[in-house]
């Protein structure tokens, strides 16, 4: 991707101190992020930057948020995982993963770092990650492509609702699955079985041709 | 060597979700270092995270924390560029552990501290491991190990040496995924001995697990 090809104008300071009325705009697509990250990464424009902080630190802020994460705790991990963001901006790559999950992870990796309190987890995650992107550095003619999350979304809902349930839980409530199994007094082996029919089939959306 | 045995998906988007218990998420996490068929899964299973953090519905952030943000952007401008840590993934050294086993265990094998708990059977224990046991292990070569289940979920990941039982032959980089159904009975390999690191999530269960499986063979 040529990154200066989409890049607005650098934003002067003054016009980003507005209020921001695109928090809530589900129309932003991937390309959209992929076109503000790339002007972080390039020209470090602040006005891309607040857009990407207009829409996900309030998601990130209730991430958290549900997991138990207290009120100022939460606000300074977000704050921490967007500044990652800012300073390592250079390795988002949209053609491996959409912005929503590059934050995803740091903000995971933050919560089991400070809040669950594994410090051994972040130094292990780096090396995944330096694994994850020398492997890609290696692919030879890597298609211009950008990770799409619509029908990943779109899978999401389709879930039948218990399935539905079980990924939540796991996901947006960090449950186990012993816990999950003991508050839906569902055997291990059910629990375990239906989040792996889950994985599959929203693996399957994200199979199809991007 | 590229491993033939992989975690179960289940446990794949427990790790992704952050809600894997420690002591399964280290082996977890020895085992991706050494297999990237399941980096490659765990990297769908982040977007199922990123997908379900994004679909949240949401306000505006506040304005002070919005200003907040831009003032720390402000410091960052005046601290100079930031270094990315450069370092590279090391070359592999067959005396080196997975990275994930060094806060608990060292980094080198040929270092580690053996305490023998029964005839060709020794093991070091993780100490402070919360909600669960994590555990190397250290098996004579040819050992036969009694027939057994387990409770709970349990994890084990090869080191060096190998193994075979009713679910195939498991060398170096694989991991064993199984859950309180599965009845087995290894018998090392020939040759080394088997060195494996493994975790549970059932320390009481899986103490007498130990006790149960070297009891009839070893008489403690």
């Amino acid at each position: 991707m040529n990154p200066d090809k989409q890049i607005a104008q650098v934003t002067p300071l003054r016009g980003i101190l507005s209020v921001p009325n695109a928090a809530n705009d589900t129309a932003l697509d991937a390309q959209y992020w992929s076109t503000q990250m790339a002007a972080v990464s390039v020209h470090r424009d602040r006005a891309s930057f607040m857009c990407v902080y207009d829409y996900f630190a309030p998601r990130l802020q209730r991430y958290l948020r549900n997991m138990h994460v207290p009120e100022s705790m939460a606000d300074e991990l977000v704050q921490e995982a967007l500044l990652i963001l800012w300073r390592k901006a250079d390795t988002f790559d949209p053609a491996r993963a959409s912005l929503a999950t590059w934050l995803y992870r740091v903000a995971r990796n933050l919560y089991i770092d400070h809040v669950r309190k594994e410090p051994h987890w972040l130094p292990v995650q780096e090396g995944l990650d330096r694994l994850d992107r020398a492997e890609s550095d290696r692919r030879d003619s890597q298609p211009e492509s950008i990770f799409d999350q619509d029908l990943l979304r779109q899978a999401i809902d389709h879930l039948p609702p218990m399935q539905a349930k079980l990924v939540r839980m796991s996901y947006l409530e960090s449950k186990t699955h012993s816990e999950i199994s003991r508050e839906l007094d569902m055997p291990l082996g059910s629990v375990k079985s239906s989040l792996r029919r889950s994985f599959a089939k929203l693996q399957g959306s994200m199979g199809a041709p991007r | 060597m590229k491993p033939n045995h992989h975690l179960d998906d289940a446990t794949l988007l427990s790790y992704s979700a952050g809600a894997l218990p420690t002591a399964l998420a280290v082996v977890a996490s020895s085992h991706l270092e050494r297999c990237k068929t399941c980096r490659e899964q765990l990297r769908d299973a982040d977007q199922i995270g990123g997908a379900l953090m994004q679909q949240q519905r949401v306000g505006t952030p506040a304005p002070v924390a919005r200003a907040a943000m831009l003032a720390l952007l402000e410091d960052e401008q005046q601290g100079g560029p930031v270094t990315l840590s450069t370092d590279m993934v090391e070359e592999r050294d067959p005396d080196r552990l997975p990275g994930a086993l060094h806060p608990w265990f060292g980094n080198s094998m040929r270092a580690l501290q053996w305490r023998r708990v029964a005839p060709g059977v020794q093991r070091i224990l993780a100490k402070d491991v919360r909600g669960g046991d994590l555990m190397l292990l250290r098996i004579a070569p040819g050992s036969k190990l009694p027939l057994h289940s387990h409770g709970g979920n349990e994890l084990t990941m090869i080191l060096d040496g190998a193994y075979d039982d009713l679910l195939g032959h498991f060398g170096p980089g694989d991991v064993a995924d199984l859950d309180g159904e599965t009845l087995h009975q290894p018998v090392t390999s020939p040759g080394v001995p088997c060195i494996c690191v493994a975790a549970t999530d059932a320390p009481l269960v899986f103490s007498g697990w130990l006790a149960r499986t070297l009891q009839p063979l070893f008489g403690f």
